[in-house]
């Protein structure tokens, strides 16, 4: 996936501004930066849910405005933050969902073999019957991951998805994308605020500030006491912990 | 998938419909003279359209209130809250107004139907979707705006009735106090055949509505041309409210009433057991409670004078025990 030159304006005011990168297949991408500075806009154009105002997003060649949208979320899936469902709807019932672009409303065996696989995958077997709106916010996320598995795509993005959640659950939504990634071959890409997170889970960075790039490199490129106090615009130390850079903010 | 509630909702569903046909039944054959042929067939003559007419406002009410809903991925709003009805008689009282009552639109109920439809259409549609837009779908200020909406349509047409010639307004009195016991039974065929179209042109966009409902984020990653679909769907609910109230006039509460009990009842996402549940319970509502206005209360108290008490209570209700507004 290849972003070329991405603009997105608001009201005359640029909150992506001519952004380029491309994604290396087969990792965990984490965009990070401070508030404003554009990265949910970005992982929003990328996934086809924000109009953009000029550049490109090329996907296996095509640009993604030329992608057939049902033939595109068999391959790209996406997971934002509010997920306000209204209705009596299962934890089977949502996950069989995420087999919606295969299948339209009725399953084939084929798809049930997925959302079976895909709620073992999440350990949501004791909950597959239970309402949605009645589980926890953990058990709840867990359940919308299991439908993104379903929904067996090579592209994951997932739009900030430990906010709301305490550090357990956040800690284990981190290990699950990284599973998502070594196990099921996934490419991962995610907007994170806790840098902690994105340097202990992730292979590349992507910083953003004022809707540019800032930095974007491995992890190790761009954890350095320099880069992030540029782009926070406070003081950072980096210290080694089993092996990854971490940082310290004060 | 959960085919054991599945099957127990197809149940209540059936056992719904032959409360329906018992309630259809009752009210054509109780309290009439079956000894003399002249009196039953004049019976017959009176009593069938208006089934048909109640029967045909349950279920555009009822799907037009689950679809609209959804849409909206909120329970407690309905199309009649916002003032879907309001803008259908201001459109009728305009119309007759602007064309004068010599004219056929004024005469002839399907011409004058038609051109209401048309006109309700267009200005619905673009009202609500820019509502909806502008608001990004933030329940309370839909409600609000609704309101505000409501009464502005009512004044307006108010304002048109009073400037009206005395003629004039006599005519179109006869089309806007339709009610359940002076139906506009004129328009039945006409009616149908547009319910037929708007399901036979909707009917991929019905079945994209369990989708719909996981919110916008959800429908476009899943594949669907989400904002087309809506559009869609909404214009599908105007012609449907369009329909019932100009057979039977405005009914505030109905669709509240018969949504949020097929939602209670069947607890479930499936569109096409919600729309069919909430069509079969407006269907034993308004038979029913027509049933008991003429015959126990022999037309004292209007059937909407009913659904209106009992709806303003039971929204109460919902506004007070739904944690998630």
């Amino acid at each position: 996936m290849i972003i070329k030159d991405l603009t997105k304006k608001y009201d005359g005011k640029a909150v992506v501004d001519s952004v380029s990168f491309e994604i290396p297949k087969g990792n965990v991408i984490s965009l990070i930066g401070p508030n404003g500075a554009g990265k949910s806009t970005v992982m929003g154009i990328i996934s086809r849910l924000i109009a953009r105002d000029a550049g490109l997003v090329t996907f296996d060649g095509t640009d993604i405005s030329k992608w057939k949208s049902k033939e595109l979320s068999k391959r790209l899936a996406i997971l934002t933050q509010s997920n306000h469902v209204q209705m009596k709807l299962t934890v089977r019932e949502l996950v069989s969902f995420g087999r919606f672009p295969y299948s339209g409303g009725r399953l084939t065996e084929e798809d049930t073999a997925y959302v079976d696989k895909a709620i073992e995958y999440m350990e949501l077997q004791e909950f597959e019957d239970r309402f949605i709106d009645e589980l926890s916010g953990g058990q709840r996320q867990r359940a919308y991951i299991a439908m993104v598995i379903a929904q067996d795509t090579e592209y994951v993005l997932l739009d900030e998805p430990t906010n709301n959640l305490d550090i357990y659950h956040a800690t284990n939504m981190m290990k699950i994308v990284r599973r998502l990634c070594d196990e099921l071959g996934k490419t991962v890409i995610l907007v994170l605020h806790e840098i902690n997170y994105a340097a202990f889970y992730s292979d590349y960075i992507c910083a953003f500030v004022d809707g540019k790039i800032a930095k974007f490199g491995t992890v190790a490129e761009v954890m350095t006491k320099e880069t992030l106090s540029d782009i926070y615009r406070v003081d950072f130390e980096i210290m080694e912990i089993s092996g990854k850079p971490l940082s310290i903010y004060y | 998938m959960n085919t054991a509630a599945y099957r127990s909702n197809i149940r209540k569903l059936i056992f719904m419909s032959v409360l329906v046909a018992a309630a259809a039944a009752a009210y054509m054959l109780t309290d009439v003279n079956f000894g003399n042929e002249k009196l039953f067939h004049y019976a017959m003559k009176i009593r069938t359209p208006k089934l048909i007419v109640m029967l045909i406002t349950a279920f555009a009410i009822g799907g037009a209130s689950i679809v609209f809903q959804s849409i909206i991925s909120n329970t407690i709003v309905t199309p009649c809250l916002l003032g879907m009805n309001s803008l259908y008689t201001l459109i009728h009282t305009a119309v007759v107004f602007f064309a004068g009552s010599g004219s056929i639109l004024a005469v002839n109920a399907n011409a004058a139907f038609a051109v209401d439809l048309i006109l309700m259409s267009i200005t619905a549609t673009v009202i609500y979707s820019y509502l909806f837009k502008k608001t990004n779908h933030n329940v309370l200020y839909v409600l609000l705006i609704g309101t505000v909406l409501t009464s502005f349509f009512s004044s307006i047409q108010n304002t048109l009735t009073r400037v009206m010639d005395p003629n004039e307004y006599d005519s179109l009195l006869a089309t806007l106090v339709a009610s359940f016991s002076n139906v506009n039974s004129e328009i039945i065929l006409f009616s149908l055949i547009v319910l037929a179209a708007v399901i036979f042109v909707l009917r991929k966009d019905l079945a994209l509505l369990n989708v719909l409902t996981l919110g916008k984020n959800q429908a476009i990653n899943l594949g669907v041309d989400y904002d087309s679909s809506i559009r869609r769907l909404l214009l599908g609910v105007t012609i449907c409210i369009a329909v019932a109230t100009a057979m039977v006039g405005p009914i505030s509460f109905l669709g509240l009433i018969i949504a949020n009990l097929s939602r209670q009842l069947l607890k479930t996402y499936r569109h096409s057991q919600l729309i069919f549940g909430s069509a079969l319970f407006g269907m034993i509502v308004l038979v029913g409670g027509q049933l008991i206005v003429e015959r126990v209360f022999t037309y004292a108290i209007p059937v909407s004078v009913f659904i209106t008490v009992g709806g303003g209570l039971y929204f109460l209700y919902l506004l007070l025990t739904n944690r998630r507004i």
